[in-house]
Parts: C-alpha cells; structure tokens; sequence
C-alpha cells in the first residue's frame, strides 16, 4: 500500500521543478518482486496514469479520421446500413414483432449498442498485440491499453446516439423521465464490454486462438441477445436461461428507457449481478496475466 | 550514502518451449490438440527446457552513478534492465528503486506513423511518463535537440531512421527522470548525434540523475560511465572501474 502512495507521489512531484537534492524517499518508489498470485488493482498508479489513456485514445480516433475521407460519419453508416437490412428482412418482409414501437428505430437503438459491443470487444482484444512495440519497450498499466480501445468505440457510441436522437424526433416518439435511465444501461454495457473485452484481450496475448474464434463467438452473442428481435418472442420457461446473458437486460432495459416500455426489473436486476462480479473477475484474470505479457506477445 | 537501485538475488526463467514437430496424423492432431488445451488450464508444460537469462544478480547503484552494462549478446543485460523497467518481472529476488525510472529501452516508442512530428512528441512523451503541461514545457527544447525543427508537421513515416532515432532519445532524454535505463539505443546514430546524447548523459549525471547503459561500444562506455558490470550467462561476472572491467572483459572473450 505504501509503495503505491509513494508511487504517486513521486509521479505527481515531476510536475513541479525538480529539486536536486540527494535526499533520497525512505520508502522504494518502485519495488520489484515475481509476480503473485493476487495481484491488487494500483488505482493510485491508475490514476497517475490517466493521461496515458488518453493520449492513446487520441491517437487511435486521430490516425482513424486521417486514413479516412468521411471519417466520423463511419461511426454512423454502420449501424445505419445494418438496420436498414434487417428492417427490410426481419421488419418488412418476416414481419418480427417489435413491441409496438416501429421496427428500424427499435432494431437501431439496439444495434448501435451491439455495435458497440462488438467493435470494442474486438479491439481490445487484439489491442495489446498491436501494442506489442510499446508492451515490450514501456512500462505503464496495460490496463489502459485495451481500456483504451473500449474508450474509442465509447466515443463512437456517443455519435451514433445523436443520430438516435434525430430517428426519434422523425418516429416522433415521446421521450419521458424515463430517458434519464439510458446513460446507465450506457454506463452498465461499457461495464460489460470491458470486462469481455480485458478477459480477451489477456488471453489473445498467449492463445491467438481466442482472437480467431472471436468473430464467431460475438455473431453467436448477438443472435443471444435481443438485438434484431424483441426478448418477448423468448418462451416464458425459457426466459430463465435467456437473462443470465446481461447483455439480454440491458438492451431490454436501454430499450424501455427510450420508448416508455416497461422495466423489468429482475431481468436488469440479473444483468447487473453478472456485469460486476464479471468485471472484477476480468481485472484479476488480467493483474494475473499481465505481468508475462511482455514475455509471451 | 544509501543507493538510489538496489537489486538482490535478481534471476529470471524462460521456458524455452518444445520445437512442435508436426502430427503425422488426424488423431495425433487431435491428441496433440487435447493436450495443448490441457495445458491451457494447467498453465505451463512441467517438461518444457528452461534457462535462466538472469541468475543470482545482486548489486546496489549509488545516486548520479553512471554505470556501463557490458557482456556478450544474450548474456541477460537486456533481461536486467527489463526487469528494472517494470517490462518483465523477475522469477525470484527483488529490486527497489528509490526514484523515478525513466526507459528507452528502443528508440520512437509508440510512434505512430500516420501521426506527425509534433503529435508524436506529445504521445511519446505521455507514454514514457511525462504529462502535458511538462511535454509542452519542454517541448522546443525536445525539438531542438532532434534537429527537426522543420518536419514538426510531417507524419513521421517520411522521417529519415536518423530523424526516428534523434526525435526518440530527444523524448527520452527530456523526461528527467531519477534513475535513467538505456539499452543499446545509440548503435545507429552517426558519429556526432552520439556524442550529443553521450554529452547529455553527462550532463544528466552531473545534475544527479542515475544512469545505467547497456552497450556494446565500449569506448563510449569507457567514456561516461563511472562503474562497469559485466554479465556472463545470466550471472554477475565483474563490477568495478570500467578500465579494468573491459580488459578483463576483452580478455575472457578472445579465449
């Protein structure tokens, strides 16, 4: 615990000239040990560190919008062009309930999430193996790396909201309190996201069977969850089994927010007991593999 | 006087993996496969051959030494000043460093290049440690000292590797840190841009900052630094004044 305090204040003196003096601190700023089995989340280093996320988000979003001709505008048209096939199949065509609210706004507000979802957890994933330059040369919280790449697709997400906003003013959906909901399933998907994402990301380092797989799994995901359909299609006495997957919650839930559906509670109740307990999980598994990563990438 | 890096009984293992000979048939696959995933959950092959890159490695550095790592390629320097940079950690022993550590263990870390001179600056900068206002500080001086004052809005995937290498010692030698790690990153710089950053290492030095140097240039490391280690297969083979640790260095080589 020590160190750590040390370790940030070393980090937060370099901001003011320094002083020469040969006083040395009484305490290791750094100690170095093999790693261990529990390793605690520094949230002082993290904090210290902080600039370094976002100097790597900046980079990401800045070399995207210059190898591109219509740069943000890519975060909109996917999800768009998505929706637009799936309200011309599943909307027009099979006809699939959608809870009374119309099809392409109800497929959009959810395809934007898995959008989200599914773009972040798969470059975070590969992120650490892309960084693989920095991983082996530099040494700051890998933490932040694939936290990073789950920040870029945040910001996306955020875009692609303002266009969400714009479909509503055209369905002319009344918006109610109950849109103060929204940022929190937001808050609780990147909960989600992340932890996947870290859970991937550390794996990828030593096993890139996981980054092959992972296209696949996330089509799987998707198809789980009710993305491109509503969850009432689900046989009640399976329903169960559906809503352990708290990706199935939250959408419901983000999707009650915005079209003054009811909430079901218990379902967002679920989500909420798996994201957590998930994303503490994910850091550990991450602390733990973390350390071998410069030996392994 | 209390030392500024104190490392005791440092050893690093690697395991050297099986050379994968190739299934003759579906089955040996699959049973190969089978027992890949075994060991997935297992974690490591018990039976893989390992060696020890570092082993039994202890010594103390005083503030504002400037100590020369010298050896032969794979000896374990580079494992050293790993481990000493937070890259990798030890499998045993334990280190504790009484300052800041700054590394430039390769030149133009993180450099994007799509991304111009100046936004590199910023996110080399912020990747070795440095925050904002102190990049921004310093930034003409960074620049001056890699003579690419006018490339600042050119992506740096049309700098010269020299331009690359000065731009990263640049970043690196800005940092001012406590307790500075080099490794081997002056092989490619042209005579007179290596006597600058060997002058600044110098001058480091004299401002009280700790430096070790991994190089294979020993008339540089005769140069600048106070004290010489010699590390042979893993271990701590020589430390003391660098004239007498190159000779006997020179002379365990030629047998």
């Amino acid at each position: 615990m020590s160190t750590s305090l040390n370790d940030a204040n070393a980090v937060i003196s370099t901001a003011l000239p320094r002083s020469r003096s040969n006083q040395l601190p009484a305490e290791p700023v750094t100690r170095i040990r093999p790693s261990r089995f529990w390793e605690s989340l520094d949230f002082a280093e993290l904090w210290t560190q902080r600039e370094v996320l976002y100097f790597l988000m900046w980079r990401d979003l800045k070399v995207r919008y210059k190898q591109t001709i219509i740069g943000a505008a890519w975060v909109i048209v996917q999800p768009i062009l998505i929706t637009i096939v799936f309200a011309v199949f599943l909307g027009k065509l099979i006809r699939v309930p959608s809870d009374g609210v119309p099809y392409p706004i109800f497929a959009y507000t959810a395809l934007l999430l898995w959008t989200f979802v599914s773009n972040a957890v798969l470059s975070s994933s590969y992120s650490l193996v892309t960084n693989a330059q920095i991983i082996t040369r530099v040494y700051f919280s890998r933490l932040l790396i694939p936290a990073a790449a789950v920040g870029v697709r945040l910001v996306d997400l955020l875009i692609a909201t303002l266009v969400l906003i714009g479909l509503m003013i055209y369905f002319q959906v009344p918006i109610t309190w109950n849109v103060l909901m929204f940022p929190v399933f937001v808050a609780e998907i990147a909960a989600l996201t992340l932890a996947v994402g870290l859970i991937c990301a550390a794996l990828n380092v030593r096993y890139r069977d996981v980054g092959t797989m992972l296209p696949i799994l996330l089509q799987v995901w998707m198809f789980l969850s009710p993305v491109v359909y509503s969850s009432s299609l689900i046989p009640e006495r399976l329903r169960v089994v559906y809503f352990l997957n708290p990706l199935a919650g939250i959408i419901d839930g983000a999707r009650a927010s915005l079209f003054n559906l009811p909430f079901f509670w218990a379902h967002i109740a679920i989500s909420a007991l798996v994201t957590f307990p998930m994303l503490v999980f994910s850091i550990h598994l991450f602390r733990r593999m973390e350390s071998s990563f410069a030996d392994d990438v | 006087m209390k030392p500024i890096i104190k490392a005791d009984s440092l050893g690093k293992k690697y395991h050297l993996g099986r050379r994968e000979t190739v299934a003759p048939t579906l089955r040996e696959a699959l049973k190969d496969s089978l027992k890949s995933a075994a060991q997935l959950i297992r974690g490591r092959n018990r039976s893989d051959p390992i060696v020890w890159a570092l082993d039994d490695v202890s010594f103390e550095v005083q503030p504002g030494e400037v100590v020369g790592i010298i050896g032969r390629n794979g000896a374990g320097k580079s494992t050293l000043l790993r481990i000493l940079a937070r890259i990798t950690r030890p499998t045993r022993g334990l280190a504790d460093l009484y300052g800041r550590t700054g590394s430039l263990l390769g030149v133009g870390t993180g450099f994007h290049p799509d991304l111009t001179g100046r936004e590199n600056i910023y996110l080399n900068g912020a990747i070795l440690g440095m925050n904002k206002q102190e990049i921004t500080r310093k930034f003409d001086e960074i620049v001056a000292f890699a003579q690419v004052e006018g490339f600042l809005d050119t992506p740096a995937k049309r700098y010269s590797s020299g331009m690359y290498l000065r731009l990263g010692f640049a970043i690196a030698a800005h940092l001012e840190p406590d307790i500075l790690l080099l490794d081997e990153v002056l092989t490619i710089a042209d005579a007179s841009f290596q006597k600058k950053c060997l002058q600044k290492i110098k001058d480091a030095s004299r401002d009280g900052t700790t430096v070790l140097f991994v190089s294979h240039n020993l008339t540089s490391v005769k140069q600048v630094c106070d004290r010489a280690i010699h590390i042979h297969s893993g271990q701590l083979y020589d430390d003391g004044a660098p004239e007498a640790v190159i000779s006997n260095y020179l002379k365990s080589i030629s047998h």
